[in-house]
């Protein structure tokens, strides 16, 4: 009987051995493939595996460890599973494109809808943005406009080409046309506001142009104009060479030169071009508002002095983004301005 | 504007490049707008070398060809192989060496290289004349004088004419710059800035100007004082109209002009060097040598230079002859614009009256573009010409045509200048200076600008100075015009920028509308529109085809340059059909477009603006794809985005109505009161097939205005629900005419305050139903602020409105 108990004794220590072999061959299995993976599968908790051969040995283990060794083949069935479980999600992750229960996320994402911003739309707001910085607010002025604000409080003579018929476009009343240029936001400023005046207006223009690739019959402008107090034309340079800096940046280089406008006195234009180029392209007028224009609006020029400039939207979006032809902003071809969706 | 970089320099001692030229011209004001290099032959003959002709053997191997020896001057003979008949030893002939570029008559430039020529080596060319641009002359090789030095370049031989042709955009103030003394006026005086030195400006004198005889004297009579200020001349007599010498046909080919004769020619020059236009007459044409400066009849006939035949009008200022006070006048040329064919000089002419005239910038211009003759001398008198400046173009044009033609001054000048015009006197505070220009120029810098300028300094404080204007500056009338004429010789180039910022206190305009319409237009990006812009001029039959019930009108152009394009659009809708019609012919079909513009009306007298949004959609909202379903454009979709912008505008509440009319088919209008914000739907079909547009399209339009009435920055923040919100489904089978506003409007009034929301989760209609009937599914949220509401209380509010649902729309609820 004591041999017998001995004998059991051993049988049972032997076989709590065994579990703690099996916990360590699990401890430190790895596995390389989905091969390996399956052979795992099949030595630890396949059909025949070797818990379940531990287990079938209950019968060998005295009654008061019966309990005690349940538990334990029990926690290497757990951690077997726990551990296939593991290497199948590292060989799924590392193996993505075999696995057949894996998604294939090479598939195109849902097709969340993007649109575009037209390139004048852009651009405008470009150059809002920079004048805003540094303090001009943006006003605004109706296309439809009399001669007066168009035209004669800008002082521009009454025999001047741009008021004839040929030019701009008159309507049916009399002196009344679509406004030629933004500066008649200029003149309704300036007769309702007393300065200081900081302002920028932009907006759509007219011209009585045959359209062609580099002319349209509207387009936009934006207006500037600073009156004050001791505004000199130093200021202006100020301001259009910080435009220039900060709309074009270093790849380019300017040019600032005299010229002429019946309403500024001290006119000037800003040229520029890429640096290593030859042609300079014309951007923009600008110059001391002449004092007639500030004797209409009835502020005293020699109280006052201010600058003025005015430039052509379009044309910075055409150089801005390469564009040969300014019909194509209008013809609103899609295939236009979806190559806007990154314009910011 | 035409300068030549040559001609130019003779008005002043300074070594400087045409490109500086350029360059300072521009900084001057004067933009010169390109400039290239002006060669008599092209290419310039450069390279080409005189050479004699040694030895000339038959080639071996084909009859056509000569081999020949031929020295340049220096190093071993060339063996050159020739194919000219008439080339023979002792020649000096145009050889072109292995690495000469030719420029011939016609073709492109060719690079000459040693070759051989059927088997014998060639190390050159002996040119014919039009293979070297020379003439379209080909008989042969050119031949050139035995005394031609051998060696020398062929361009100096030949005298290749080289000049720079600068252009400059002339800025309408600058009359007084348009000639090559008025530009070199403003070059000396920017480059004596520049340098610190005086460059003075070298003007020829016509102090020797004499009359010689009295022989031949003129009588003028202006009767228009107002169209001709000045009018000058006298007469010259016996000379000889020939062909110009070489300098003042090359003057005038650098610039552009041909050369007609010798007076012709001198007159072209001088109004090219001082700005002056005059006009030749021949004397005898000149009936009674009585001049009269007239305006004609409506209807004269008169024929031109170019013998054509034009009806005058009497605006059209004439210079005319008459032979006795009682003898019609005889038009012989209409006053600064162009002559007339029966007093022009020509090859016979012997005796002349030479005119040099001020005329009425704005006669010129009617009449010059009426008749349009806009001629070089016309484009001068427009600008203004110095009223001051007229004599002395008349004594050196009549100079030049002594020496050049001969003759005798045998007049004395007639000058008839009733009004003459004197300098205006400007006065200048240092202190503005400096204040407009923001920067220190000193006094002596001023005054020796305006000096170089012409400018007289009358008197000079220190505090003020007092100056006065050249004449042929008729637009300096103030002190800001003063201002810029420093300004732009100092040079704007010259002006630091300064590195302080100079701004003002000045406070916003009200910006709602630009942030509001900024933030729109992203929303509307993200969600996949796209954002087009469209002409506001339209075709008013659109307008009137379309909208003819309207009670506003297109506003109408007066005169239009392109066909169609008639009237400002009033409504964004029909562009916005031309942009569908265009995508769709180019089977781009699915359309998610928006534009913030204006449409224009005019009613009752009145032209209004006014700011609008509009949408459109046509074809599929998302792009084929695996993850969704196609799901074709409607309004429904419309409505949510339009939904969108509403909460983004911060307008929660608006009454909504159902639609339709001869543009739209089924449409949903949006207001508050009386005023309507938007309007959405489905386009009427007989909008769409005006413009062929197959397939449905969406559009909706916002009263951008409206809008900007109710539009309010709302955004606030209230305590996050403390207790749970419950929702119960009801799936009602009711009536196909029954509303869902309906059925929201009756749960919102018979649940308290506890209903916080109503949804429509799904639609169903089945024969099952019953005829006429479907199926909504609606979830409704309630929520208390106060407790957590029990089963109790919500079966109470739902009894109450599953009964009035059942009494008031014959809803069958479905288990």
């Amino acid at each position: 009987m004591a041999f017998f108990v001995a004998q059991n004794f051993f049988m049972a220590t032997a076989l709590f051995d065994r579990a703690t072999n099996i916990a360590s061959e699990l401890e430190q299995a790895t596995i390389a493939d989905a091969a390996a993976l399956e052979l795992f599968r099949i030595r630890y908790l396949g059909s025949k595996n070797i818990i379940k051969d531990l287990f079938a040995e209950m019968k060998l283990v005295p009654n008061e460890r019966k309990k005690e060794f349940g538990q334990v083949v029990n926690a290497l069935k757990q951690q077997a599973e726990e551990k296939y479980e593991i290497f199948k999600q590292a060989l799924s992750l590392s193996d993505t494109g075999t696995k057949q229960q894996s998604q294939d996320l090479t598939m195109p994402g849902f097709p969340v809808p993007l649109g575009s911003r037209h390139p004048v739309s852009v651009i405008r707001k470009k150059v809002i943005d920079i004048f805003g910085r540094i303090g001009f607010q943006v006003a605004e002025g109706p296309e439809i406009e009399d001669e007066w604000h168009n035209f004669t409080a800008l002082n521009i003579p009454e025999d001047h080409p741009a008021r004839d018929m040929t030019d701009s476009f008159y309507i049916e009343m009399p002196g009344v046309i679509l406004r030629s240029q933004t500066s008649n936001v200029q003149i309704r400023v300036m007769e309702t506001q007393k300065p200081p005046i900081r302002i920028i207006a932009p907006g759509r223009v007219y011209r009585n142009e045959t359209i062609t690739y580099k002319h349209h019959v509207f387009f936009h402008q934006l207006e500037g104009l600073y009156v004050d107090k001791n505004v000199s034309f130093a200021d202006l340079k100020q301001t259009m060479y910080y435009f220039f800096k900060e709309f074009f940046g270093d790849a380019f280089e300017w040019r600032f030169r005299p010229s002429f406008f019946p309403f500024t006195e001290v006119s000037a234009e800003l040229d520029i071009r890429k640096k290593g180029t030859t042609q300079w392209m014309e951007i923009l007028g600008c110059g001391m508002v002449h004092p007639k224009v500030l004797e209409n609006c009835n502020i005293d020029p020699e109280v006052y002095s201010g600058y003025a400039w005015g430039m052509g939207i379009e044309r910075l979006v055409l150089l801005k983004y390469g564009i040969p032809d300014i019909r194509l902003l209008t013809e609103n071809d899609v295939r236009f301005l979806e190559q806007f969706e990154a314009a910011w | 504007m035409i300068i030549s970089y040559n001609w130019l320099k003779e008005y002043f001692e300074f070594d400087i490049s045409p490109d500086d030229v350029a360059e300072r011209l521009t900084h001057t004001g004067l933009e010169v707008e390109s400039i290239h290099a002006f060669e008599s032959v092209k290419g310039g003959l450069t390279g080409l070398t005189i050479g004699l002709v040694t030895a000339v053997e038959k080639h071996p191997d084909a009859d056509k060809l000569s081999v020949t020896k031929v020295s340049v001057g220096k190093g071993e003979d060339l063996q050159i192989v020739c194919g000219a008949t008439n080339v023979q030893a002792g020649q000096k002939v145009v050889v072109a060496q292995h690495g000469d570029l030719l420029y011939p008559f016609s073709g492109e430039p060719f690079k000459i290289k040693k070759t051989k020529i059927r088997g014998i080596a060639s190390e050159g060319m002996i040119c014919a004349e039009d293979e070297i641009g020379w003439s379209n002359n080909h008989d042969g090789i050119m031949v050139l004088d035995p005394q031609a030095p051998l060696g020398s370049p062929v361009r100096e031989y030949l005298k290749v004419l080289n000049d720079n042709v600068i252009e400059i955009g002339l800025t309408p103030n600058r009359g007084d710059a348009m000639s090559h003394i008025g530009t070199a006026r403003d070059l000396v005086s920017a480059l004596s800035v520049l340098h610190s030195r005086n460059i003075p400006l070298r003007i020829p004198s016509v102090d020797s100007f004499a009359v010689a005889a009295h022989t031949h004297p003129v009588e003028v009579t202006v009767e228009s004082a107002e169209g001709c200020s000045r009018f000058s001349g006298c007469t010259i007599t016996g000379i000889d109209v020939k062909e110009s010498p070489e300098w003042l046909k090359n003057r005038l080919s650098v610039i552009g002009l041909r050369s007609i004769n010798n007076i012709v020619d001198i007159a072209n020059f001088v109004m090219h060097e001082c700005g002056q236009p005059l006009h030749t007459y021949d004397l005898s044409a000149v009936e009674g040598r009585s001049i009269v400066v007239k305006t004609l009849p409506n209807d004269t006939p008169f024929t031109t230079l170019d013998d054509k035949q034009i009806k005058l009008r009497d605006t059209d200022l004439m210079v005319c002859c008459r032979d006795g006070i009682n003898v019609e006048p005889i038009p012989m040329c209409i006053a600064g614009v162009y002559g007339g064919l029966h007093s022009g000089v020509n090859a016979t002419t012997t005796d002349i009256y030479l005119e040099a005239a001020c005329w009425n910038p704005k006669w010129i211009r009617k009449t010059a573009s009426f008749h349009n003759l806009r001629t070089d001398a016309a484009m001068r008198f427009e600008k203004g010409v110095d009223p001051n400046g007229n004599i002395y173009a008349l004594k050196r044009a009549a100079m030049l045509i002594v020496e050049l033609a001969g003759g005798t001054i045998s007049s004395e000048i007639n000058d008839i200048y009733p009004l003459p015009v004197k300098p205006r006197q400007i006065s200048l505070t240092w202190e503005k200076l400096n204040r407009i220009a923001g920067i220190n120029i000193s006094p002596q810098t001023a005054k020796d600008i305006l000096q170089s300028l012409s400018f007289e300094i009358l008197s000079d404080t220190g505090v003020e100075v007092i100056v006065a204007a050249p004449t042929a500056k008729s637009d300096v009338m103030r002190s800001e015009d003063v201002i810029e004429e420093i300004l732009r010789i100092y040079g704007y180039d010259k002006i630091p920028v300064p590195e302080a910022l100079r701004s003002s206190l000045s406070f916003s305009i009200d910006d709602r509308k630009e942030r509001l319409t900024e933030e729109l237009s992203q929303q509307l990006a993200a969600i996949g529109f796209r954002e087009m812009m469209n002409n506001s001029i339209s075709n008013s039959k659109y307008h009137h085809t379309l909208l003819a019930n309207s009670k506003d009108l297109p506003v109408q152009l007066l005169s239009y340059s392109n066909t169609g394009l008639d009237s400002l659009r009033t409504s964004m809708l029909f562009p916005a059909m031309e942009v569908i019609q265009y995508n769709h012919n180019r089977k781009q079909h699915d359309l998610k477009l928006f534009e913030f513009g204006k449409t224009y009306a005019k009613a009752n007298g009145q032209y209004t603006e006014s700011a609008s949004l509009a949408l459109l959609l046509t074809g599929s909202l998302s792009k084929e794809s695996w993850a969704v379903k196609e799901q074709p454009a409607d309004t429904f979709f419309l409505k949510g985005v339009m939904e969108g912008i509403f909460k983004k505008c911060g307008i929660r509440k608006y009454a909504a109505k159902l639609f339709s009319d001869e543009t739209w088919q089924e449409a949903v209008t949006w207001s508050i009161g009386n005023t309507e914000l938007a309007i959405f739907g489905k386009v009427n079909q007989k909008v769409t097939s005006y413009f062929d547009v197959k397939g449905n399209v969406y559009y909706a339009a916002i009263d951008v205005d409206a809008i900007m009435k109710h539009a309010a920055n709302t955004a606030k923040f209230t305590a996050l629900q403390k207790f749970p919100s419950v929702r119960r489904d009801l799936a009602l089978v009711i009536d196909e005419v029954v509303s869902f506003q309906e059925i929201e409007q009756i749960a919102y009034a018979h649940s308290g305050s506890l209903l916080k929301e109503v949804n429509l989760f799904d639609v169903y209609a089945d024969e099952k139903l019953g005829a006429g009937k479907k199926s909504y599914a609606v979830s409704f949220l309630l929520r208390d602020e106060q407790k957590t509401l029990t089963d109790a209380d919500i079966d109470k509010v739902m009894d109450q409105v599953v009964q009035q649902f059942q009494s008031k729309l014959n809803a069958h609820i479905r288990k």
